[in-house]
């Protein structure tokens, strides 16, 4: 069997996909269990068995809410919301077909607001998501409470130090074009 | 010789929240921290952790933004105070990997073009109230115990995560906000959901998780007799209390529970003024509740 995939989770993640032995307690305690179609200890077994394009075709690592219950609970010390990380990350760089697009236009949209604002700026993130989503009318009857309210801010300002946030961001990419980044 | 301004000096990193959806959390703990004569300098130009979407899919932006954030923050005196229990668990997050693992730091360095500075101790609010601080001290400044709350403390996710980090208290059955409130006249309650997740960020993308999750929660926390809630994270408390109507809308039941954060609760019980508190961003109304009890 091929162990290259595991092997690149298990150095991107820093954790063994190998040492699970499936007792199942993960998913025991998942509270997104019941919206994945593998739960947790499977998605661990179908590492161990090869079987990785089903879990990254799936939807089950975009509803893992990185709540770490399973990292904390696992008695073979197995981080497994790092190597959930891991597996979103390996499918985000290979644009691969997830079930799960909303999900990752959220966080497209969260990390493009870091860039350009430095600061997370809440009422594009929902706007936005919004628009691009199709969904236009999502929570709008949220909206004039939380303005009444002052929890939704219309205009943000960008951080000072801007070009240092965006240098940070260019560095990454240097280093990926490079190969050999994480 | 001059008497030194303050009792405690902290470093502050508030996060993105506190700065909209949950100023009243960053209100409440500067006038918590002014009464108990507790410094908070805010570290300049700090910028967002990144919080669950960038580790979700680019771990090396998630730590370089939260090194760059403990390289912001070196240049101020004091551990680092944190409100958010996100952000508190990314720069512990962060501070560990890259303590641990030297091909992650030394990516990092490159990407913030600096070394990675060691040597701040992160500080979530409740470990400063709770040890640095210290309940005893606490529970003298109270001018107004919070008699008649039943609370039940909701700890969430990441405020006792991740495993490895395990410093604000036992990761399974943590005390520590029972014990911060308790000191302040209030009661606490026994309940199951006490670090179930609220749904989190799923908010945006997917809110018929949180209808779910945070349903049970409202319901374990209303059935086990609190008459609130109270949180220590600006999405936990989004979830409970912002969506709150539109979880009973959903699940046909009625909860009415006021979600504070501590530090409203802490501001209210040491005497700090009513308009100060943040009372009215709350969505469910919390003023029947504290009139009702006599502490309004």
């Amino acid at each position: 069997m091929n162990l290259d995939f595991v092997r690149k989770v298990e150095k991107l993640s820093g954790t063994s996909v190998r040492r699970c032995f499936q007792c199942g307690k993960c998913s025991a305690g998942c509270p997104m269990r019941s919206f994945m179609e593998h739960p947790p200890n499977r998605v661990v077994r179908l590492l161990q068995l090869g079987q990785y394009e089903r879990v990254l075709a799936g939807r089950s690592i975009w509803y893992c809410a990185s709540c770490e219950t399973c990292s904390t609970r696992c008695p073979n010390k197995v981080d497994l919301a790092a190597i959930m990380d891991a597996l979103r990350k390996c499918s985000w760089d290979a644009q691969g077909p997830s079930k799960e697009s909303f999900v990752q236009l959220a966080n497209r949209i969260f990390i493009e607001n870091i860039r350009t604002y430095g600061r997370q700026y809440e009422m594009r993130l929902a706007a936005v998501f919004n628009v691009k989503s199709g969904q236009f009318l999502k929570d709008i009857m949220l909206g004039p409470s939380l303005l009444a309210k002052g929890k939704l801010k219309m205009f943000h300002q960008k951080n000072r130090n801007i070009h240092e946030i965006e240098k940070i961001f260019g560095r990454i990419e240097e280093l990926r074009r490079k190969g050999g980044a994480l | 010789m001059t008497e030194p301004k303050h009792v405690l000096d902290y470093s502050y990193y508030p996060g993105c929240s506190l700065h909209a959806s949950a100023k009243e959390y960053d209100e409440s703990t500067q006038r918590l921290f002014r009464t108990l004569n507790i410094g908070l300098q805010e570290v300049p130009d700090w910028l967002c952790c990144g919080a669950t979407p960038a580790h979700n899919v680019d771990e090396l932006l998630s730590l370089s933004l939260c090194a760059k954030n403990l390289e912001l923050a070196s240049g101020v005196e004091g551990d680092l105070a944190v409100a958010c229990a996100a952000c508190f668990s990314r720069l512990k997050t962060t501070q560990h990997k890259l303590e641990t693992d030297t091909e992650k730091r030394r990516q990092v360095e490159f990407a913030i073009d600096g070394p990675f500075p060691k040597g701040k101790r992160v500080k979530h609010l409740l470990e400063i109230l709770a040890r640095d601080y210290g309940l005893e001290r606490l529970g003298a400044a109270v001018k107004k115990p919070l008699s008649g709350l039943k609370v039940a403390c909701y700890y969430g996710c990441l405020l006792t995560r991740p495993p490895e980090v395990p410093e604000l208290d036992c990761i399974e059955a943590p005390t520590i906000m029972e014990k911060v409130i308790e000191a302040a006249g209030a009661e606490t309650v026994s309940w199951s959901h006490r670090l179930e997740c609220c749904g989190a960020n799923f908010t945006l993308s997917r809110p018929g998780v949180v209808l779910k999750l945070s349903a049970d929660i409202l319901a374990s926390a209303r059935d086990a007799g609190a008459n609130c809630i109270m949180v220590a994270c600006p999405l936990c408390h989004g979830n409970l209390d912002i969506r709150q109507q539109e979880i009973e809308e959903a699940s046909g039941e009625h909860f009415g529970l006021p979600v504070f954060y501590m530090t409203q609760l802490l501001a209210l019980a040491v005497g700090v003024r009513e308009s100060k508190l943040g009372l009215d961003s709350m969505i469910v109304d919390p003023k029947p509740l504290l009139k009702d009890k006599g502490l309004l």
